[in-house]
């Protein structure tokens, strides 16, 4: 889960780390009392905003309501800009990056710091490696200070170096705390009045939800009041039941039960000559309940001309999804062709229940896609 | 043997006594793999399809020895059950469930590194040696006993390709998913250097997806180090770009992690590359001449 920057600076400021004077901006009247000039930025939880001129700045109050009215009717890289964070504006002497993730490939907590912050960081990243300072933590064995006054002097600190650890520190503990996967701070600005998060990003790890009472919950909520994305029923309603749902363009609605044969599934359907509806998986541990949600969702696209139900089962029971397919049928009916792969776990159970239903089964998913494309095609 | 299993194998598996556990390790025994013994906390004293149920893993290992464990633990349990395996001493673990949070699955496999154990998973489907001991969730009757090593990212992928390699007579040697999530412990990497050390296995299917870099490292240590042939397979070539693909780790981030750019790593590094399933025997056949 990808905080907004406002939520995220909160978190900071709970946590100690300075942080420019602000308020949220909902209507072109919130800006308040303010000492100008004031930064306006777009609440929209994507990157790259500066260069989408969803970040501005205004020298005074008139000139701050008309910005403020002009942001918040455009549109940011597909987000409707719903509110903008006004702040203070910092005199900045020197723009720092500093970010905290998992590192992937080392299986480790990555911290980096640069010199060379702001909006390029990603440019410098690649083309001078160096001027990123990179150190592992061991999970166990934690932040300790010599890290911190290693990647301090690394980036000329100097005077700041206090305000730099407790920074760091404060990172690191959010990092902990809330199950991030990555706290970021671009630019971390150096001014007169020491150190300053000038901008926040904070991912979550929405499988740790489960351990921080509502802290994800709340988080996610505010953001449904302040994010609109325009997205169709269908997404709305995999996003209300926590199902993995991708929109596509083409006719042929598809529903795995694993995320990688459905991939496979979408290439072959492209291979054919057909386009895919979408993209859905069941995950893991689905039963008969999931596979009719799954399709309710998978419907409720209109464009969908006949859906391709790819089953292989491992841990997923062919029985259990051919009750969740009979459960469907007899909810709703049959609005368009349902097209079933069905191998695996339980399989003859699985077939033997649809047949009870006059669908017959494919066992072969090359054969399956070509069927279900051909179809839509005519259909 | 074949890699990291074989039919001398004794298992222990943890969360016997639920639905999901019960239900594989009935399986898993008809297949013939040596189960010893079960865990979960509070049901000591049970007996599970004949097998006898322990509040805690050293309390089973009083009585039984154990080479590997499968864990059926859910994922808010599941770094505890990790690390009870891991320090009982057991140098082979598998945990199955989904969703585990970052933070534990690297303390889990950091753990497991300083133990000098080896963690498969998590959320993969476990591994399976044909004919000789499954230790997962497979749905064995599309895999038959032969030569090729198939490493998987994705779980139900590896099932697509090895029953496609079943119906055309081409058995496997060991068959390995290494985890659908963003992180996980065995990498390709280590499973392909076990294959090219295995006696038993002659070639490598190795099959990958859309999101992350793991297929470049791979990519990698095919150049370096392996002669025996590997024919790879990259699933999301039509993958939208930012969008998650359902694995955790399964999103195209920038132009890192496009199906593209891992085939082009594959390809340079000297593999040979399938489109589908249906490919792949083919091109095994060719390989052997």
């Amino acid at each position: 889960m990808r905080l907004l920057e406002f939520q995220a600076k909160k978190l900071f400021s709970e946590y100690g780390i300075p942080i420019p004077r602000g308020v949220l901006v909902r209507s072109k009247d919130d800006i308040g009392n303010l000492r100008f000039p004031v930064i306006l930025k777009a609440q929209v939880p994507v990157g790259g905003r500066g260069k989408a001129n969803a970040i501005r700045i205004a020298k005074q109050a008139e000139e701050a309501v008309a910005i403020a009215e002009e942001l918040l009717n455009s549109n940011v890289k597909g987000w409707p800009v719903q509110a903008l964070l006004a702040e203070e504006q910092v005199e900045i002497k020197q723009e720092l990056f500093l970010a905290l993730l998992i590192d992937k490939l080392a299986n480790l907590p990555l911290i980096m710091v640069s010199t060379t912050g702001g909006i390029d960081i990603e440019e410098v990243a690649k083309k001078s490696p160096e001027k990123v300072i990179k150190k592992h933590l061991q999970p166990r064995v934690g932040l300790q200070d010599y890290i911190v006054r290693y990647l301090g002097k690394s980036i000329g600190l100097g005077d700041y170096l206090d305000g730099f650890r407790s920074i760091v520190n404060q990172v690191y503990a959010i990092f902990y705390d809330c199950d991030a996967t990555l706290v970021e701070i671009n630019p971390l600005a150096v001014s007169s009045n020491g150190l300053v998060a000038l901008d926040a990003k904070i991912l979550l790890d929405g499988k740790a939800a489960y351990r921080h009472d509502d802290l994800f919950a709340k988080l996610q909520e505010e953001q449904k009041q302040l994010v609109k994305s325009g997205k169709s029923v269908a997404e709305q309603l995999a996003e209300e039941r926590d199902i993995t749902y991708v929109p596509l363009d083409g006719n042929v609605g598809m529903i795995s039960d694993g995320a990688g044969t459905g991939m496979l599934t979408l290439d072959l359907i492209q291979d054919t000559g057909g386009q895919a509806a979408n993209f859905c998986e069941l995950g893991g541990l689905a039963g008969p309940e999931s596979m009719q949600r799954v399709l309710e969702v998978v419907l409720a696209n209109p464009r969908v001309k006949v859906v391709l139900i790819s089953l292989i089962g491992g841990l997923t029971r062919m029985d259990e999804m051919a009750d969740g397919i009979l459960h469907y049928l007899k909810q709703h009916g049959k609005s368009v062709p349902l097209m079933v792969r069905m191998c695996g776990t339980q399989e003859d159970v699985g077939k033997a229940k649809l047949r009870t239903v006059g669908i017959e089964t494919f066992e072969d998913l090359e054969t399956v896609v070509r069927t279900a494309v051909k179809l839509a095609r005519e259909s | 043997m074949a890699i990291l299993i074989d039919t001398d194998t004794r298992v222990l598996v943890q969360g016997i006594t639920g639905r999901v556990g019960s239900f594989q390790t009935k399986i898993m025994q008809d297949y013939g793999t040596k189960i010893a013994a079960g865990v979960t906390p509070g049901r000591g004293g049970m007996e599970v399809h004949g097998i006898p149920v322990y509040d805690f893993v050293e309390e089973a290992l009083r009585e039984h020895e154990v080479d590997a464990t499968i864990s059926f633990v859910p994922a808010s349990f599941a770094k505890d059950a990790a690390l009870e395996v891991i320090d009982s001493g057991i140098r082979f673990l598998v945990v199955t469930a989904e969703g585990i949070p970052d933070q534990d699955v690297l303390t889990i496999i950091n753990y497991t590194v300083s133990k000098g154990a080896k963690v498969l998973g998590p959320d993969t489907p476990g591994l399976i040696s044909p004919g000789k001991c499954k230790l997962g969730v497979h749905p064995h009757r599309m895999f038959t006993e032969g030569r090729v090593g198939v490493v998987s990212k994705s779980g139900a992928l590896s099932y697509e390709v090895c029953r496609v390699l079943t119906k055309n007579g081409i058995g496997q040697s060991t068959v390995v998913g290494i985890g659908g999530g963003p992180l996980w412990g065995l990498s390709q990497q280590a499973v392909l250097k076990m294959f090219q050390e295995d006696a038993e296995t002659e070639m490598i299917v190795l099959l990958g997806e859309v999101g992350g870099t793991t297929e470049q490292e791979a990519a990698a240590f095919i150049r370096g180090y392996m002669d025996k042939p590997v024919i790879s397979l990259i699933a999301g070539c039509t993958a939208p770009k930012g969008a998650q693909m359902g694995h955790a780790g399964a999103i195209i981030e920038g132009e890192e992690g496009t199906a593209e750019s891992k085939i082009r790593a594959l390809r340079e590094a000297g593999s040979l590359i399938a489109k589908s399933p249906s490919e792949i025997p083919t091109i095994i056949e060719k390989s052997r001449g």
